[in-house]
């Protein structure tokens, strides 16, 4: 078969367009800075922010993982991985975190600590947190500019009165480096503190809303929180308040979905993170063969 | 038959755009360029972000004609180009755009072509996203002038520029957000 397209699929003045963006998104971290997104052979809102961020970054050689809700085996990532491995002849692609140079992702970033050789790409559907608060985007850029977050902390404050908490449960509003408020995508609370002082570069993507911004390495990344109502991660405790463990791993320090069993029908809770869940299971098995 | 060097072909644009992205995220990181043999480093990383979408200036007069057509962008002013090359033993002599509140990636990004990244007499310290903690790097044949100008561009951040010090070689970043002591 001839293939009838080019190495990453978008010509390369599309891919200079995002190489450009990217590194100006590097350089004023949480900004989120406009380009033209071109049209993907999939409907936008289907990760094609993230997907054009991977095709003008990949090369030859080089590993990727794609994840969907942590899972490499959804819809999602089966689509975009089928995708990347039919267009650019060359790139190897991996289920283990450790083993990617690029990491693409939905809604997730890996348990296991990245790497600083390692860059991680989030898909975001709306990357502007203010627009709960301002509907006009010309305003919103002047208050980013400005970095006036006082609507969006008295948005915050409005929950703690209501619900006695903020009740915001992903895309929690990151302040990046003492400027730029980010919407991290759709990543629950548990995955924001890993932004902080991440040693991996974290680009992000919104291909319908034509934005790609960024976290860089080492850089602070605090949720918006106050004194006295400090930003808090998913507990997952049990009814006796004791924290719940995966039921496939018994991993209790990971983020965990739920399940309904469909033959008991009681709630089971197992690891999101499919490639983290396994490699504890592996050294599980692992620690069994050597202490028996 | 037009012969072209292998700066102007996409797998060595994907690597120096990577090399590109690594500098800039790692302030003070010397990230090697793959360049043509006897030419500039400094035109393999041009040719890696330019297109007719933007403007560059020369002031210094460092391109040959014939790059011009091959990187298709369209000449500008200084005080207007989205690129700016220009040496760096020369002090800066222009005012670079710097952006908008609102808009503060329409400022330009300086190609600052310097004698070496490695050894040489301006000592710098590093702070600031993308460094754990401190860099330190030394430079040759980069007027000190510079940094003092960059100090009054970057001051008014998120309005800045974005500097990339080109050696033979190699490449070295200071965005905007770098906090840069004269050691």
């Amino acid at each position: 078969m001839i293939l009838a397209q080019q190495f990453g699929f978008l010509d390369e003045y599309a891919k200079k367009e995002i190489r450009r963006t990217s590194l100006k998104a590097v350089a004023i971290p949480g900004y989120q800075v406009p380009y033209s997104s071109r049209e993907m052979p999939m409907g936008r809102g289907f990760g094609t922010g993230g997907l054009q961020l991977t095709l003008a970054l990949i090369g030859a050689g080089e590993v990727l993982k794609v994840i969907d809700q942590g899972s490499d085996d959804s819809v999602n990532a089966v689509n975009l991985r089928s995708f990347i491995e039919m267009t650019c002849p060359g790139v190897g692609t991996t289920r283990v975190t450790g083993e990617a140079d690029l990491i693409q992702s939905r809604h997730r970033i890996p348990e296991k600590p990245l790497r600083e050789d390692q860059l991680l790409v989030l898909q975001v559907p709306y990357p502007d947190p203010l627009v709960v608060v301002e509907a006009s985007e010309e305003k919103r850029k002047q208050l980013h500019g400005e970095a006036d977050y006082s609507r969006l902390l008295v948005k915050l404050y409005e929950d703690i009165v209501k619900f006695d908490e903020i009740t915001i449960s992903h895309r929690y509003p990151t302040r990046i480096n003492d400027h730029y408020v980010i919407d991290p995508s759709p990543i629950p609370r548990w995955d924001v503190p890993k932004l902080h002082m991440s040693k991996a570069l974290v680009l992000l993507g919104a291909g319908r809303e034509k934005k790609i911004y960024a976290v860089p390495p080492y850089t602070k990344a605090e949720p918006l929180a106050f004194e006295d109502k400090p930003f808090r991660v998913e507990a997952f405790l049990d009814e006796q308040g004791r924290r719940r463990a995966c039921a496939r791993c018994g991993c209790d320090n990971s983020f965990l979905d739920e399940y309904v069993d469909s033959n008991s029908g009681e709630q089971v809770y197992r690891c999101s993170d499919a490639d983290w869940c396994d490699e504890q299971l592996a050294r599980q098995t692992a620690a069994e063969v050597i202490y028996g | 038959m037009l012969e072209v060097s292998a700066i102007w072909t996409a797998h060595v644009q994907q690597q120096n755009y990577r090399a590109l992205l690594d500098a800039i995220s790692h302030p003070g990181r010397v990230k090697s360029i793959l360049h043509q043999q006897g030419g500039l480093a400094s035109l393999a990383v041009l040719a890696t972000l330019l297109d007719a979408e933007v403007s560059l200036a020369d002031p210094d007069d460092l391109l040959e004609a014939e790059d011009w057509p091959l990187l298709q962008a369209s000449a500008a002013a200084p005080g207007e180009a989205d690129y700016i090359l220009c040496r760096g033993n020369r002090a800066a002599r222009f005012q670079p755009k710097l952006g908008s509140l609102p808009s503060p990636e329409r400022s330009a990004t300086l190609i600052i072509y310097v004698d070496s990244l490695h050894r040489g007499e301006l000592k710098l310290s590093l702070k600031g996203p993308g460094v754990n903690g401190n860099a330190d790097c030394s430079i040759a044949g980069l007027d000190p002038d510079w940094i003092r100008r960059r100090e009054e561009w970057v001051c008014g951040y998120p309005l800045g520029v974005d500097l990339l010090l080109v050696d033979d070689s190699a490449v070295l970043a200071l965005p905007r957000t770098t906090k840069v002591e004269v050691a």
